[in-house]
């Protein structure tokens, strides 16, 4: 029976992420571009990192609740036009939003699920080739990891 | 049935299990998480630190917190907070993931009351027992667990009956040139702090390798002294330990009023319940978890909770802390060493300052102080990158964050302090039960009061000025401290005191309770007064103490 309601549970996750992810990924690469010394969001596959991190049972639901509520919450503020926004009118409008307290909150939370992303270990999907680890010369620590999440 | 039954298999569960198992009884430990071994002890920050893999999922299994909200005491779930008090629920507990820094308590902790008189508002007592008592199972777990150090006189520091620590201390980062020499300058003599970590092998066990994260992770190496590594290993070794993991005890039922018949089980993999029968059972689950499984065994005999007749159980809840503070030593102005040293991983800071245990000066007057330790700021690299991460009150982010993120984690390294004096016990800091909250076995969660003792603060704050001049002297920037009333969640004690008179404690000198005569505690629990130190030596070698009284108890038996 647990069973049953947690795959309904991971199935309306997943629908839910894939109509946000979107804007999830724009807002990634906002705040991790490309053309830069940093890894970016786009190659370091952080929006796939948040989705897997999301789905494992391990992780907070009040905070997934969050992540998903505040893309939508951008979304509307922009009245579905952030996606087709340039480059300097995404900045206008997250800084506006970091005006908010919800905002705010929401940008900062992405930022940490996206630092997870860079500096995790790349037994994750992200963190590429210890793009992340390079970047800061670490080699982030031995042992390193066999299974994801404990294997849990 | 079993000799001893015993719940948690920490420190105090670990030492307890020892003990019994090389005098050839049949134990069983009950430990509520799973058996992770060396081979499973990665650096994996996310797993770790970042996610509640080594404790309870929150929403199943959680606490409540009291806090005063317009002078009403509102209390708030832990998986509303995320401030969550599990520290480790696998086989060894926390201390698995301990730092290790390691100090006695010192003989005057154990008569506080007599020594320096009541202070208002605290519920002080002196202990039943003196340190000369605890001294040779301090001496004991000093071998058993594995401590390195080494011993320089100083007035506060206490008397050993061996000459010097087996193992010397571990490997030390330049920067205790700098440490050592900036505190000599101030007249502060900085000591080596004592660490449960092998500087050299023993016996199945490799000596640190320097992995750079230490504290929050568990060792590969074996040389972290934990309760698992140094403990129920050895144990299971003897043949005599039956270690059931994932078993969560709900309750201790009995079936007269003077003893326990069995705990009350639940295996967490399958939800079936089983009941585990022993002659004597030993409760080792962390004080705050100890305190509300006496409270949740209530029964005809004992309905205010078992071992309760003095309603003292949860009360005095005590946590080791008492500010902490930060100063960044830069590559511009870094003095004495080179910079390349100061940024060389894994060795350790291992020094504490116990000049201010005791304060007696002209000016400031005369009463209790505290320890402080210092040691580099964790090294988890999500968490440092992450934080500092704002500038006027915005994000960093785009083109200006990799600058921001590189200067934050190579061109300075931080060193912090950690102060702990004593927390003192008084009637707004205890474990009870929640009336509304259950966990996911249908059990109240504990609720904790976790207000500090405005005197805490005050020695917080006093210690804190001299140790940031400490920094001062070491050229660090962007100096700050922070002392609040807030507990640090993972060093706990107190809840079920002893003493000898059965109206005021629930235990007696053997920790064994009043009440209930083959029912023991072998957890922090007991402890009246903290001391200014953390408490885990002390929880290490009372558990010996009270393992080597059982041992008596069972002789009688048979
Ligand atoms: C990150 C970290 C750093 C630390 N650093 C230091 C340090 O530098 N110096 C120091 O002195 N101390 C330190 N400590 C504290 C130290 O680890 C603890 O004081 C010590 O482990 C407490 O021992 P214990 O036996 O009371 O509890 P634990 O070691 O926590 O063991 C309790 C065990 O009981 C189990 N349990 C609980 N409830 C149940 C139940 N109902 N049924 C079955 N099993 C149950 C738990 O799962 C756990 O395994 C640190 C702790 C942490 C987490
Ligand atoms: S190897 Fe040393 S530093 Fe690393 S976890 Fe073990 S004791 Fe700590």
């Amino acid at each position: 029976m647990q069973r049953i309601v947690g795959q309904r549970a991971s199935a309306s996750f997943e629908k839910q992420f894939r109509q946000r992810e979107a804007i999830l990924e724009a807002v990634q690469e906002h705040l991790f571009p490309q053309g830069n010394d940093l890894p970016s969001a786009k190659t370091m596959k952080m929006t796939a990192f948040l989705f897997d991190t999301m789905k494992h049972a391990s992780f907070d639901k009040d905070i997934k609740a969050f992540v998903l509520e505040g893309a939508k919450e951008l979304d509307s503020r922009e009245k579905g036009k952030f996606l087709a926004m340039t480059q300097s009118q995404k900045e206008a409008s997250l800084r506006d939003y970091e005006t908010t307290r919800y905002g705010s909150a929401w940008l900062s939370r992405i930022m940490t699920l996206s630092m997870e992303a860079l500096f995790c270990d790349p037994i994750y999907g992200s963190n590429v080739a210890e793009a992340g680890w390079k970047f800061v010369g670490s080699d982030g620590g031995f042992p390193r990891p066999q299974t994801k999440y404990l294997g849990v | 049935m079993y000799d001893v039954v015993i719940i948690g298999s920490g420190a105090s569960g670990g030492a307890v299990a020892y003990t019994l198992c090389k005098a050839g009884y049949k134990v069983a430990v009950l430990e509520k998480g799973r058996l992770l071994n060396r081979k499973d002890f990665s650096k994996d920050e996310l797993a770790y630190c970042r996610r509640d893999l080594i404790t309870p999922n929150l929403f199943d299994e959680y606490h409540t917190i009291d806090e005063k909200i317009e002078g009403k005491w509102v209390s708030k779930p832990t998986y509303v907070s995320g401030w969550s008090f599990w520290n480790g629920n696998v086989v060894g507990g926390s201390s698995n993931f301990m730092s290790g820094m390691l100090h006695r308590l010192h003989p005057d902790d154990f008569r506080l009351k007599s020594k320096y008189g009541d202070i208002e508002g605290a519920n002080i007592v002196d202990w039943p027992i003196s340190y000369e008592e605890l001294e040779p199972y301090y001496a004991l777990s000093e071998e058993l667990v594995g401590i390195s150090g080494h011993y320089q006189a100083h007035p506060f520091e206490p008397k050993r009956s061996t000459p010097n620590f087996s193992q010397p201390p571990t490997k030390e980062n330049a920067v205790v040139k700098l440490l050592d020499k900036s505190c000599r300058a101030l007249s502060i003599t900085p000591l080596v702090t004592p660490r449960a970590v092998l500087s050299q092998n023993k016996a199945g066990r490799d000596a640190c390798y320097y992995s750079n994260l230490c504290g929050s992770y568990g060792c590969s190496s074996g040389a972290k002294g934990s309760s698992r590594e140094a403990l129920i290993q050895p144990a299971l070794a003897t043949g005599n330990l039956t270690l059931i993991t994932n078993a969560h005890v709900k309750s201790l039922h009995s079936e007269a009023k003077d003893s326990v018949k069995y705990a009350v089980v639940i295996d967490t993999i399958t939800g079936k319940e089983k009941h585990i029968e022993g002659k004597i059972f030993v409760v080792a689950a962390q004080a705050h978890e100890s305190a509300r499984l006496l409270l949740n065994s209530h029964n005809k005999y004992h309905p205010s909770g078992l071992g309760n007749s003095s309603g003292e159980v949860g009360k005095n809840l005590i946590f080791s802390g008492g500010g902490s503070g930060q100063g960044e030593l830069h590559k511009a102005d870094l003095k004495e060493i080179k910079f390349d040293e100061l940024m060389t991983t894994g060795l350790f800071v291992n020094r504490s300052v116990l000049d201010w245990y005791f304060i007696d000066d002209w000016w400031d007057g005369k009463f209790k102080g505290g320890s402080v330790e210092f040691m580099f700021e964790h090294q988890n690299l999500i968490n440092r990158a992450r934080k500092d991460n704002e500038v006027d009150g915005k994000l960093v982010w785009g083109k200006a964050l990799g600058g921001h993120v590189k200067e934050r984690l190579q061109t300075q390294k931080s060193i912090r302090f950690e102060i702990f004096n004593d927390w003192l016990p008084h009637d707004d800091c205890f474990v009870s039960l929640d009336e509304k909250h259950k966990d996911k076995y249908g059990m109240p969660v504990g609720k904790l009061r976790v207000e500090g003792h405005p005197q805490d603060v005050k020695v917080g704050e006093y210690i804190a000025t001299k140790c940031e001049k400490i920094l001062e002297e070491m050229g660090a920037k962007n100096i700050y401290s922070g002392v609040s009333s807030s507990p640090p969640s993972n060093l706990i004690a107190g809840g079920c005191r002893f003493g000898n008179d059965p109206k005021t404690s629930v235990l007696n000198k053997y920790c064994q309770s009043h009440d209930v005569s083959n029912l023991f505690i072998a957890d922090g629990s007991f402890m009246p007064t903290g001391g200014s130190v953390a408490y885990t030596w002390t929880i290490y070698a009372n558990a010996f103490r009270v393992a080597d009284h059982i041992v008596g108890v069972l002789k009688k038996l048979t």
